[in-house]
C-alpha cells in the first residue's frame, strides 16, 4: 500500500467527521446517489439533463435550477437549526458535544444566508424580471448561468465540508482569531472563505447582470417611473449587491491568505489587525441585510396591489424610501461592533444612522397599509404572507432601533436578543416574502396554482410556530443568555423559555414538511393555469402564457403607464391578437457548457486549495483559464429563433389571429 | 454617410420590433482589431499592484510616508481600471458616466474615509 494513503484518509476523514451520526449520513447519502445514477440511467435522462438544463442560458430555467438549489438549502439549514434546538433544549445531555455544536451554528447562519436566501432571491429575479419588462432575456444571458454554476458549485464546496475534511466552525461571521491557523487548524474555515469567495463572484455578477437589464433592457415606453415595484427593488438590491460584495471578497481573502500563506493582516502577531476584519465584514453585512430584505419589498409592493385590487399607494414615496434606504445602509455598518470601543462620537454617529433607517422603512409599511384601504382584498396564500409580514416585520424593526442605542446595545449585543431580533426582520421580511413570491409567481413558472388550501396549513403552522419559537429568545436574551451557547445549569431559570422555543422550532419543522408536500401535490394534481393570468394581474408577465415560451415575447410590448397589463386590460387590449405578419425572427442566446464547466473548475480549484493539495488545485486554475479563453473567443453565441417556429407556437397557444 | 439619421420615435420603433433602432439610446463603441490599450493597462495594473507589495515588504519608507504613497497607487489603479477596462470614454458619452462616477467616488470614499476614523481608536492603543 502505497504511504500517502493513509495520510489522504487522515486529512480527508479525520475524527471530526466520523460522529455517528454523520456516518449515517455519510451512508444515507451514498444509497441516494447511487440510486439517483441508477434513475437516470435507466430512463435515458443523462443528455436530457445536460441539453436542457446543465448547458441552458435561459433566465426562465436558471430561475427554476435556483429555486430548487434554495429548497434544499431550506432543508439543510432547517435541519441545523432543528439540532441546535435540541441541544438547547436538553442542555445537560450531550446531544451534540461542544465542538459539533459550532460546527453547527456556523453551516446554519452561512447557509442560510448565502446558500437558501440569496439563491431564492435570484430565483424570483430570473424568473419575472425580464417578463416584467418586456425583454426576452437579461443583458447577459451567458454570465446569469456563470453566476448560477458559480453559485451552486461554491454551495457544493461548502456542503461537503461535513463530510469531508469537517466543517466550518467560527460562526458566520468568521472572526479572527476564531478563523487563525493558530487556533483553528483544520480545513473547515478554508471550506467557509473558498466556498464564498467562489459563489460572491457569481452573486456580484448577478449584480451587474440585472443592474443593466434593468437600467437598459426594458420594453419601449417603460420609463423609470412606470416600473412595476419589483423591477425598483431589483435595480437598486443589484446597486447595493456591486457596492457590497467586494469589501466580503477582501476581507476573505486575506483570512484566506493568513491561513494558507502565512501573512498576518488579522493575526494578532506581527502587526496585523483583527479588527480590521470586523469592519470590513459589516461594511459587507450591513447593505447585506438589506440585499436581503429590498427585493422581498418589491415583492409585497405587487402582491399588495394584484390582491387589493388597487394601485400601489404612493408610487413615488415609496421608490425614494427605497433609494434612501440604500443609500443609509451604507452608513450604519458599525453597530454591529458598538462593543468594540471606537469611542463615543464613532458610536453616536452611527447609532443615530441606524436608527434613521427606521424612518423610510416605516414609510413604505404605512403606503402597504395604505394600498390595501379601501381595497378588495383577496387572502390568497401569497396575500397571506403580506399580512403576517407587517406586524412581524414592525417589531423586529422596533426591536432593531432598541439595538442601536448604544449603551443599551453594551447590554443587549450578542445576546438571545440580538438572535431574536435578526430572525425577526429575517423570518418576518425575508423569508415570508420569498414565500408569498413563490406563491405568486408559482403559476407563472410552472403552468399550475400551488394548492391553496394546502398552502395555508403550511403558512399557518410558519407564523405560528415563529411567534413561539422567537419571542422566548426576546426574553432569554434579556436574563443575559449568550448566543452560540450550546449549555447551561438548570438553575439560571432559561431551561423552561427554551423548552418553548424548541417546540415552536419543531413546529416550523412541520411547515416545512407542509410546504414540500403542497409544492409536491401541485406538482402533480395541482390545478393548470390556463389563462396565463390567473390572479387577475397588473403587470406584464401576466400577459404572457404560463409557462411562458422559449422567447418570452413574441413581439416586445410598448408600454404607456404604470401597471401596464392591468391598463391594457382596461382598454381591452391584450398580447394574445398578434398578426402572423407582426411576427419577425429573434435574436435568441445559445446554449453553452462553459458556464458549468468554469463552476466546476472554480470547485476543483477550492478544494485543492482546502487541502493545500497544489496539483489539484493548478490543474482547476487551469480549467478556468480555458473557459475564459473559449467563452472569450466564441463568437457564435446567438442564433436565430425563426419566424415561423414562433408563429406556430404561438398558434398552439392560440394567440395568434387568423 | 452625410445624411444625419433621424432617431425613430417610440412607435416606430415598435413597428419595427427593433429597440436598437431607438438611436438616441444606441452605445458608441471603439473597436480595434488588437487589444493593445487593454494589454497595457494590464501590465500597469500588475505593476501597481507589485509596486505596492514591495513597498510594503521592503520597509523602504517610513510609515506615514509608506501610507500616502501606498494610497496614491491605489488612486492610480483605480482610475486606470476605470479608464481602461470600464471603457468610460465609451457608450453613450462621458455626460452620461459623471453621475454614477460621482456617486461611486462618494461611496468609496465614505467607505475608505469612515473605516480609517473608526480604526483611528487603535492608534492610541497599538
Ligand atoms: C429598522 C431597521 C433595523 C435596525 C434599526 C437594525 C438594527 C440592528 C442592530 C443595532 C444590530 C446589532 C446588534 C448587536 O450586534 O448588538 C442588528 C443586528 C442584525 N440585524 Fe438588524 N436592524 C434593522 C433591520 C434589519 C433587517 C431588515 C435585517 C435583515 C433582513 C436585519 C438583520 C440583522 C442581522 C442578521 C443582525 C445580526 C448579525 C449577527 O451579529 O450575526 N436587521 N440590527
Ligand atoms: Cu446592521
Amino acid at each position: 500500500m502505497p504511504s500517502f494513503l493513509p495520510y489522504l484518509y487522515h486529512t480527508l476523514f479525520p475524527p471530526t467527521v466520523r460522529y455517528p451520526d454523520i456516518l449515517l449520513i455519510d451512508f444515507g447519502l451514498i444509497m441516494a446517489g447511487i440510486g439517483l445514477l441508477g434513475f437516470m440511467t435507466k430512463t435515458r435522462r443523462w443528455g436530457w439533463l445536460w441539453r436542457e438544463w446543465l448547458t441552458t442560458v435561459d433566465h426562465k430555467k436558471i430561475a427554476v435550477m435556483y429555486l430548487i438549489a434554495a429548497i434544499v438549502m431550506l432543508f439543510r439549514g432547517g435541519i441545523d437549526a432543528e439540532m441546535l434546538r435540541a441541544q438547547l433544549a436538553l442542555p445537560t445531555t450531550k446531544f451534540m458535544p461542544a465542538a459539533q455544536y459550532d460546527e453547527v451554528f456556523t453551516t446554519h447562519g452561512t447557509i442560510m444566508i448565502f446558500f437558501m436566501a440569496m439563491p431564492f432571491i435570484f430565483a424570483l429575479f430570473n424568473a419575472v424580471v425580464p417578463l416584467m419588462i418586456g425583454a426576452r432575456d437579461v443583458a447577459f444571458p451567458r454570465i446569469n448561468a456563470m453566476s448560477y454554476w458559480l453559485f451552486a458549485f461554491g454551495a457544493i464546496l461548502f456542503n461537503i465540508s461535513f463530510v469531508i475534511g469537517g466543517s466550518p466552525n467560527a460562526g458566520w461571521t468568521a472572526y479572527p482569531p476564531y478563523t487563525g491557523l493558530a487556533f483553528n487548524p483544520g480545513p473547515g474555515e478554508n471550506y467557509y472563505f473558498l466556498a464564498l469567495i467562489i459563489a460572491g463572484m457569481g452573486t456580484t455578477m448577478t449584480g451587474v447582470n440585472f443592474l443593466v437589464t434593468t437600467v437598459r433592457m426594458r420594453a419601449p415606453g417603460m420609463t423609470l417611473m412606470r416600473m412595476p415595484m419589483f423591477v425598483w427593488s431589483t435595480m437598486i438590491t443589484s446597486a447595493l449587491i456591486l457596492f457590497a460584495f467586494p469589501p466580503l471578497t477582501v476581507a476573505l481573502a486575506m483570512s484566506l491568505f493568513d491561513r494558507l500563506f502565512g501573512s498576518s493582516f488579522f493575526t494578532l502577531t506581527r502587526g496585523g489587525m483583527p479588527m480590521m476584519y470586523v469592519n470590513l465584514f459589516w461594511l459587507f453585512g450591513h447593505p447585506e441585510v438589506y440585499i436581503l430584505v429590498i427585493p422581498l419589498f418589491g415583492v409585497f409592493s405587487e402582491v399588495v396591489s394584484t390582491f387589493s385590487k388597487k394601485q400601489l399607494f404612493g408610487y413615488p414615496v415609496m421608490v425614494v424610501s427605497m433609494l434612501a434606504i440604500m443609500f443609509l445602509s451604507y452608513g450604519t455598518w458599525v453597530h454591529h461592533f458598538f462593543t468594540m470601543g471606537a469611542g463615543p462620537a464613532v458610536n453616536a454617529f452611527f447609532g443615530l444612522s441606524t436608527m434613521l433607517i427606521a424612518i423610510p422603512t416605516g414609510v413604505k409599511i404605512f403606503n402597504w397599509i395604505f394600498t390595501m384601504w379601501g381595497g378588495r382584498i383577496q387572502l390568497t396564500v401569497a396575500m397571506l404572507y403580506q399580512l403576517a409580514f407587517i406586524p412581524t416585520f414592525v417589531i423586529g424593526g422596533a426591536s432593531g432601533v432598541m439595538l442601536a442605542v448604544v449603551p443599551a446595545d453594551y447590554q443587549f449585543h450578542n445576546s438571545y436578543f440580538l438572535i431574536a431580533h435578526f430572525h425577526n426582520v429575517i423570518i418576518g421580511g425575508t423569508l415570508f416574502g420569498l414565500l408569498s413570491g413563490l406563491y405568486y409567481w408559482w403559476p407563472k413558472m410552472f403552468g399550475m396554482k400551488l394548492n391553496e388550501r394546502q398552502g395555508k396549513v403550511a403558512f399557518w403552522l410558519f407564523f405560528i410556530g415563529f411567534w413561539i419559537t422567537f419571542t422566548p429568545q426576546y426574553l432569554l436574551g434579556l436574563k443575559g443568555m449568550t448566543r452560540r451557547l450550546y449549555t447551561y445549569p438548570i438553575g439560571m431559570g432559561w431551561h423552561e423559555l427554551n423548552v418553548i422555543s424548541t417546540f415552536g422550532a419543531l413546529i416550523m419543522g412541520a411547515a416545512f414538511v407542509a410546504l414540500v408536500y403542497n409544492i409536491v401535490w401541485s406538482l402533480l394534481y395541482g390545478e393548470k393555469d390556463l389563462t396565463g393570468d390567473p390572479w387577475n394581474g397588473r403587470t406584464l408577465e401576466w400577459a404572457l402564457p404560463s409557462p411562458v415560451p422559449e422567447y418570452n415575447f413574441a413581439r416586445i410590448p410598448v408600454v404607456h403607464e404604470r401597471d401596464a397589463w392591468w391598463a391594457m386590460k382596461q382598454r381591452g387590449q391584450s398580447l394574445a391578437d398578434l398578426k402572423p405578419e407582426d411576427v419577425r425572427d429573434v435574436e435568441m442566446p445559445r446554449n453553452t457548457p462553459i458556464p458549468f464547466l468554469l463552476g466546476a473548475s472554480f470547485f476543483v480549484v477550492g478544494f485543492g486549495m482546502t487541502f493545500k493539495f497544489w496539483p489539484i488545485a493548478i490543474m482547476g486554475f487551469v480549467g478556468v483559464i480555458l473557459c475564459i479563453l473559449f467563452s472569450g473567443f466564441d463568437y457564435e453565441d446567438h442564433h436565430h429563433l425563426k419566424a415561423d417556429v414562433i408563429r406556430s407556437t404561438e398558434a398552439s397557444l392560440g394567440r395568434l389571429q387568423g | 454617410m452625410s445624411q444625419v439619421e433621424q432617431p425613430l420615435t417610440i412607435d416606430e420603433a415598435y413597428n419595427q420590433d427593433n429597440d436598437r433602432a431607438l438611436k438616441f439610446l444606441r452605445p458608441r463603441f471603439h473597436e480595434e482589431k488588437f487589444p493593445t490599450i487593454q494589454i497595457l493597462g494590464y501590465i500597469g495594473s500588475l505593476i501597481l499592484t507589485f509596486g505596492a507589495y514591495f513597498l510594503v515588504m521592503d520597509h523602504v519608507l517610513p510609515p506615514v510616508s509608506l501610507l500616502a504613497v501606498i494610497l496614491a497607487l491605489a488612486v492610480m489603479q483605480g482610475a486606470l481600471q476605470i479608464g481602461v477596462f470600464m471603457h468610460v470614454r465609451e457608450g453613450r458619452g462621458l455626460a452620461w458616466q459623471i453621475v454614477p462616477l460621482y456617486l461611486v467616488f462618494l461611496i468609496a470614499m465614505g467607505m475608505v474615509g469612515m473605516s480609517i476614523w473608526i480604526m483611528l481608536f487603535k492608534s492610541g492603543v497599538s
